[in-house]
């Protein structure tokens, strides 16, 4: 009893800064800033961490066949900006029948957002995030509202600054100067990557993060070929007409980072 | 007799195969013979003539429950079965998986879910689900007067579980059978289904 008191009267010394999990369904989800104040015309990023149980899945950008993705929308103060959210690179797996690509135990989502130079005082940010969670015998979404208040002031690394640090190294970057071309021929695309030498391609594992446009169960493996490269992958049977625009991330193998490739039809 | 073995093998992988997929725009619709919720025989063939739909059902899904939960799929089923649709909602999922009810208390949840289909028919053994190459509840299926497929896919194209999105999601359904209906091509006939996975025996 008197633990329990004592347990109550500590709650108000834990730093407003601490962002506590909203559990929902299969699922924790919370708010993560990589600094303890803002500065105005700054940016800094806002990381969504989602936990999900032993046993199931939540869901890619491209969630294959028969998931979701995470959907998160911002509530921003007056004149902040928050960019597209960037995922981290997914695992592929089926649940029952149905390929798909996503998240199991922690993933960490991330997206900068920047305060106006005219931005003053204390600040709350609020994301509202809907997620899926999935496994072989069911389905079950979740979502929460999550916040984080943010005084202004020097910027200090806070409390979440090495998680969200640690989250970058697993969000593809672009890479640079490297450019993937489709080619389209029957139900097979082909995809030619003609990339400078500092990339090599060989056992890098790549997922298509455009959804319906290669088969999300085919795998994709490049082979050098001269001086690109190149794999064959079945075009998704849903693909309507000629693909217009994919992109593709590439990881692990001989790769330093996770990147990714992106291709448009031209006009 | 080797070579038999083998022939045999190679054109069994073959039927396999070209079973996967029977429900392509503008094949002919597999025929079936079910039994609805009150134990009455239903079959394609008794159909002939009328515009059917096939309509993939896990009340435990948060998909579906969408669309019933918001009285969307209702609203369609009355709506078209009003326009002499035969409208036939399919529970293919197995005994022991999540969802499946016996006839009696599908009956039941239909009813409460406010189901206004003209069939509600237990597919257990999935047969009826995999000769259409049925992935996802909900999945809905169009076939036309003739008995040919005319729409597989999504019921709309918003692939989420909330109800918040139908109202300005395109309407897959409602297009291909108003499509059907006035005895035209569908436009969008073959669309990426979502939902949770048909529970089939494993």
């Amino acid at each position: 009893m008197k633990f329990s008191i004592l347990m109550a009267a500590g709650i108000p010394l834990v730093s407003p800064l601490m962002a506590a999990g909203v559990k929902s369904g299969h699922a924790e989800a919370e708010l993560l800033v990589n600094t303890a104040g803002y500065k105005p015309g700054q940016p800094l990023t806002l990381g969504i961490q989602l936990k999900v149980e032993q046993g199931w899945h939540s869901y890619w950008v491209n969630p294959g066949v028969g998931g979701m993705p995470l959907k998160v929308t911002w509530t921003l103060p007056e004149g902040w900006q928050a960019e597209e959210l960037r995922q981290p690179i997914p695992k592929r797996f089926m649940t029952g029948d149905l390929p798909g690509f996503g998240y199991e135990g922690t993933a960490l989502f991330l997206a900068n957002v920047t305060p106006p130079a005219s931005a003053q005082g204390e600040v709350e940010l609020k994301a509202k995030v809907s997620w899926l969670t999935c496994n072989d015998s069911a389905c079950v979404p979740g979502d929460a509202e999550l916040s984080v208040k943010l005084p202004v002031g020097e910027g200090k690394p806070g409390g979440d600054v090495a998680a969200i640090f640690q989250a970058e190294k697993k969000v593809p970057v672009k890479m640079e100067g490297a450019e993937l071309i489709v080619e389209e021929a029957g139900d097979t695309l082909t995809l030619r990557v003609i990339a400078p030498n500092t990339f090599n391609l060989q056992g890098s594992t790549v997922f298509p993060a455009t959804p319906e446009v290669v088969d999300p169960a085919a795998p994709i493996v490049f082979k050098r070929a001269k001086t690109e490269w190149i794999a064959t992958v079945k075009k998704n049977e849903y693909a309507e007409g000629s693909p217009a625009l994919l992109d593709i991330v590439l990881f692990g193998g001989m790769l330093e980072k996770p990147y990714i490739v992106s291709w448009q039809a031209k006009k | 007799m080797k070579q038999n073995t083998f022939l045999g093998a190679v054109i069994g992988a073959m039927i396999c195969s070209a079973t996967a997929w029977a429900a392509e725009p503008g094949d002919a619709a597999p025929a079936f013979t079910v039994k609805n919720v009150k134990g009455e025989e239903v079959t394609l063939a008794k159909q002939k003539g009328k515009v059917v739909v096939l309509e993939w059902v896990n009340y435990e899904c948060p998909f579906v429950k969408k669309h019933y939960g918001s009285g969307n799929l209702p609203k369609l089923q009355e709506k078209y079965t009003g326009k002499d649709v035969v409208w036939i909602t399919v529970a293919s999922g197995a005994e022991g998986e999540q969802g499946y009810l016996p006839a009696g208390e599908l009956a039941a949840r239909s009813e409460k879910e406010g189901n206004k289909a003209s069939e509600i028919v237990l597919d257990t053994d999935g047969k009826v689900g995999k000769a259409y190459g049925a992935k996802t509840t909900p999945q809905l299926i169009v076939i036309d007067k003739e008995g040919k497929v005319a729409y597989n896919g999504a019921i709309d194209s918003k692939a989420t579980t909330e109800a918040a999105d139908i109202a300005s999601a395109d309407s897959y359904i409602s297009a291909a059978l108003d499509s059907v209906l006035a005895g035209k091509t569908v436009d969008k006939a073959k669309t990426q289904p979502y939902g949770c996975g048909v529970k089939y025996a494993k």
